[in-house]
């Protein structure tokens, strides 16, 4: 928060009076920090994301150096039976082609591959995919929303229409639909501008999340432009372009944040559904929504299938609203309980 | 016959399979010859399918063994025909159907003449009309219209003499298709064709009536008219006697839902050697998934998938309860499966890729992702051993140690490849990373695929896999300008029990797409016709005058000669992965009693299958 000294911030009142006799002057840092870390719920979201994070950028190193065994490399012989169905959780040490390696802690799925490792890279592509979509999102979500809420009139108009039409997609057909058209050639579409991968569906995730974020950050915009600060700033001779991104800007980074970090759970479950039904990333990359949709058919053979990729997806998404929720509730002391 | 969709099993495993199954099939048969007695007639046999018939019924364009098994069980007799038994109970033998008995052939091999049975009718509405010489000529000239026998299998007739010509529209009838009298035919060939009888066994011969398919040029299985023991449920109320676009399709067939058969009034078992036609009504629901469908099965309110396979954790359960292991049957349904290269493709041009990816592939591996050995035995060549007098069948030219792949084998092969500069055995040029691979999205083809990826990733050859429905996957194969460069999912069967069937249209012109199938490997295409798709190789192996030189032998030397064909194609040409001869798995509830199994359409043989207490209880 650099906008420390930003003339927008409220201060509230109960936080100040309630510290103590002594009164103290507190940065809105300090302010939203003291209230976060009361938030127990939150603090572990932020916990979990992180240990998530780690978790998911350390993802190859484990599989190289601890468990010596990656994403796509398949076990016929050690993890499936004599009908193709596959072990379960073992901590167990265990033969993989000849040498004693650590067991397949979550199990292997149905091709003999190791579930724990393609769990945690499934993260990689969770995570990956889910921030790529709500950069897209947000960037597109706050330009739209400065401009409409900052002109008004048929700007606004037309904006807001256009966020009212995209809002009334069938949004999971239509990704389906480009995903179809544009990652089954390697080419892609519109002249290899979009490609098949994992920066498609960021892409199409993206494409179809920014309204939200568009409409609160207009709203925001909307109060905002009458306040005093902007009047002077405009007395004074600033361009629109300058009280837009210097006045006006810093002083909804607030929501953005808030609005971003809830943006990131429904994207983690968007790209899973997409991958859930065939159309996600490719193959090769493992994703917790194409596992779920693999395991979906030996469920009573193989629980653990389902369970773990499930429980991350769960988790992740639970510790995005939760963290979340915190950070609104931290940021904005007027919806605070 | 193209498409073969059904999952099947063995090489131990045929000693595992009669120890397990085929014992059950034997006992099965025995009580078949006797069954009048033993099996009580009557009931619903309730069948499932996963997806719908290729064509809607169209006699003409259905080359898809699972319509062939509706076909020959249920719907449509030919002059001659298969009893619906398995291979060993004589199956593959031919049994005279509308015909006599077997047909006489002229002294130079040229003409043919079979003599019909008298008395028999089709079914409503044409119950009051009998089936004679001129319905079979109607019949195979409907096969000779390009238009009305689209993607079907019209090749097979080029042989009858004015087949082409009439096909070209050069004549007004097939001069080599004569009937003296209504219960004579006589067909004049241009070349002799020992297996003559074998393509008069296809339901593309089957009779049509006078009237029936007129203005349905596209549409004729809608208003099919059966001669077999069963009809379309409605068949009655078909009205010929409309336009043709005023008339309302059968309502026993709804595309994509259902198929309802009821019993044919006109069809008479006095007639008909060897369909039982135990049940009354056959029902079959078409959609679903494979665990649905195996639930059904438990419960009994499905019988048997038709052209689906059990699922691993539905095999598993039967095999090793004691009580349910003799609902399990598997049998060999003669069918390879393999991978097909694009021959035209970079970096598939080059034989010495396609050699090592033959050595590289874990087939052991890929038959047990599809559920072990029950499923089939390893392939090691193109041809089936059956058709071949298990002339190759220890025939290896690219050997592993239990099948699972030499990789060193592979790079030593890599290391000859203009696609490896440096010579050090892993593929290095652009060509071998992404690689266009399709694959079907259905199991276990995605998992098959993953266990290629990683068999060729030491080798410097990186697939980039697409998934896709089956029909769309088949197509994209097939159409030589999506350039598809390996196909991951294809599976053969034969059209009928010879060789030659695994030869024209896998490997000749005649089987290129996208109008003709179903040479996926682009094996003898010629220059104009890689120009015209697009392709920068100008020359592709060709192997048709092996094909010529074999057509027109028969009996030992005939075999001999497709297995030195077999043997080339294999080694030399290397269009192929083949890994897995194939095993039809079916598990069937336990209300089904006599389960038979078809060796010509490789499933069940719906005419054998009985219902316990007549169906009575369920």
């Amino acid at each position: 928060m650099s906008s420390a000294a930003a003339p927008g911030d409220v201060l509230d009142p109960t936080s100040v009076t309630t510290a103590g006799t002594q009164i103290e002057g507190r940065t809105p840092w300090q302010l939203f920090w003291r209230r976060f870390r009361q938030d127990k719920f939150a603090i572990a979201g932020c916990v979990f994301i992180v240990l998530m994070t780690l978790l998911a950028i350390s993802a190859p190193w484990i599989a190289d150096n601890l468990l010596h065994r990656g994403p796509n490399n398949l076990f016929i012989y050690d993890s499936l039976d004599e009908y193709g169905l596959p072990i379960g959780p073992t901590f167990e040490k265990m033969e993989l082609e000849g040498e004693l390696q650590h067991g397949f802690w979550f199990g292997a799925d149905q091709a003999g591959r190791d579930l724990f490792i393609r769990v945690i890279y499934g993260a990689r592509t969770s995570l990956f995919v889910a921030l790529v979509a709500t950069g897209i999102a947000t960037i597109i979500g706050v330009t739209i929303g400065m401009i409409a809420g900052f002109y008004r009139g048929k700007i606004d108009t037309f904006l807001m229409r256009l966020t009212d039409v995209v809002l009334s997609l069938p949004i999971l057909l239509l990704a389906l639909g480009l995903s179809a058209a544009c990652g089954l050639q390697k080419e892609g579409c519109l002249g290899g501008l979009i490609r098949p991968g994992l920066l498609l569906v960021s892409y199409i995730i993206g494409l179809f999340s920014w309204p939200y974020i568009a409409r609160i950050i207009r709203g925001q915009v909307f109060s905002l432009r009458e306040k005093e600060f902007v009047e002077a700033a405009r007395a004074q001779g600033a361009s629109n372009l300058r009280i837009m991104t210097r006045e006006i800007l810093p002083n909804v980074i607030a929501p953005i944040i808030v609005y971003t970090t809830l943006i990131i759970p429904i994207n983690v479950i968007f790209e899973a559904a997409l991958s859930f039904l065939g159309v996600g990333v490719p193959a090769t990359t493992p994703s917790w929504g194409r596992m779920l949709s693999e395991a979906s058919a030996i469920f009573e053979a193989a629980w653990w299938m389902m369970f773990f990729p499930g429980f991350f997806l769960f988790m992740t998404t639970l510790a995005f609203n939760l963290a979340g929720d915190g950070l609104r509730d931290a940021l904005d002391p007027k919806t605070a309980k | 016959m193209r498409k073969v969709i059904k999952i099947f099993g063995i090489a131990l495993a045929i000693a595992l399979v009669t120890a397990a199954c085929g014992g059950n099939g034997d006992t099965g048969t025995t009580e078949g010859d006797q069954a009048t007695e033993d099996i009580q007639a009557g009931g619903t046999l309730k069948v499932a399918l996963l997806s719908d018939v290729s064509a809607a019924f169209d006699p003409q364009k259905e080359y898809y063994s699972t319509t062939w098994g509706f076909y020959r069980c249920c719907l449509l007799r030919t002059l001659v025909s298969y009893p619906g038994l398995p291979g060993d109970e004589g199956g593959n033998e031919l049994v005279p159907d509308l015909a006599t008995g077997l047909p006489e052939v002229s002294e130079d091999g040229l003409t043919w003449t079979f003599q019909m049975k008298e008395g028999i009718n089709y079914a409503p509405p044409f119950q009051d009309t009998e089936i004679v010489a001129q319905d079979i000529i109607r019949a195979l000239e409907r096969t000779a219209d390009p238009e009305a026998s689209a993607n079907g299998y019209s090749f097979y007739y080029s042989i009858i003499e004015g087949f082409d010509e009439f096909s070209e529209g050069k004549a007004d009838e097939i001069s080599g298709l004569n009937a003296p009298d209504d219960h004579t035919l006589e067909i004049t060939l241009t070349e002799p064709a020992g297996d003559l009888p074998f393509r008069m066994a296809m339901h593309t011969t089957a009779p049509i009536p006078e009237g029936a398919a007129d203005g349905h040029v596209r549409d004729y299985g809608r208003y099919l008219v059966a001669s077999g023991p069963y009809m379309f449920e409605g068949s009655e109320d078909l009205d010929f006697s409309k336009p043709a676009d005023k008339q309302d399709p059968v309502a026993g067939y709804e595309p994509g839902k259902s198929i309802t058969l009821v019993r044919n009034p006109s069809w008479d078992a006095e007639t008909d050697e060897f369909r039982d036609a135990y049940v009354e009504r056959i029902e079959t629901t078409i959609g679903g998934t494979e665990e649905d469908i195996a639930n059904k099965i438990d419960t009994g309110d499905i019988h048997i998938n038709y052209d689906g396979v059990p699922p691993p954790q539905q095999l598993r359960k039967y095999q090793t309860d004691p009580e349910l292991k003799d609902q399990v049957f598997a049998y060999p349904s003669d069918a390879v499966r393999y991978i097909s290269f694009n021959v035209a493709e970079p970096p598939f041009d080059d034989v010495h890729i396609r050699r090592a990816v033959n050595f590289a592939i874990d087939k052991e591996g890929m038959r047990r992702l599809r559920g072990g050995p029950l499923f089939g035995e390893i392939a090691n060549h193109v041809i089936l051993n059956t058709l071949e007098n298990d002339l190759n069948a220890d025939f290896n030219p690219f050997p592993s140690d239990d099948s699972q792949g030499d990789p060193d084998a592979a790079m030593e092969e890599i290391k000859q490849s203009k696609y490896d500069t440096d010579q050090d055995g892993v593929c290095d040029a652009p060509e071998c990373k992404q690689i266009l691979a399709v694959t079907d999205e259905a199991d276990p083809y995605p998992d098959q695929a993953a266990l290629i990826q990683d068999n060729l990733k030491p080798l410097g050859i990186e697939l980039d896999v697409k998934e896709f429905e089956r029909t769309t996957m088949y197509d994209k194969c097939l159409d030589p300008s999506a350039h598809t460069a390996i196909c991951l999912a294809p599976g053969w069967g034969k059209d009928y029990p010879d060789a030659s069937t695994f030869a024209a249209p896998l490997f000749g012109a005649e089987g290129l797409g996208p109008d003709a199938c179903c040479n996926y490997s682009l094996v003898g295409a010629d220059a104009e016709y890689l120009k015209k798709y697009d392709y920068e190789v100008t020359d592709v192996p060709d192997v048709q005058d092996l094909i010529d030189e074999c057509t027109p032998l028969t009996d030992e030397e005939r075999i001999e000669c497709w297995a030195e064909f077999d043997r080339h194609v294999t080694e030399e040409v290397v269009p192929w992965v083949p890994y897995l001869f194939d095993n039809n798995v079916d598990i069937v509830s336990s209300d089904v009693v006599n389960y038979t199994f078809d060796q010509f359409s490789g499933g069940a043989a719906f005419d054998h299958f009985g219902l316990v207490g007549g169906g009575e209880d369920s």
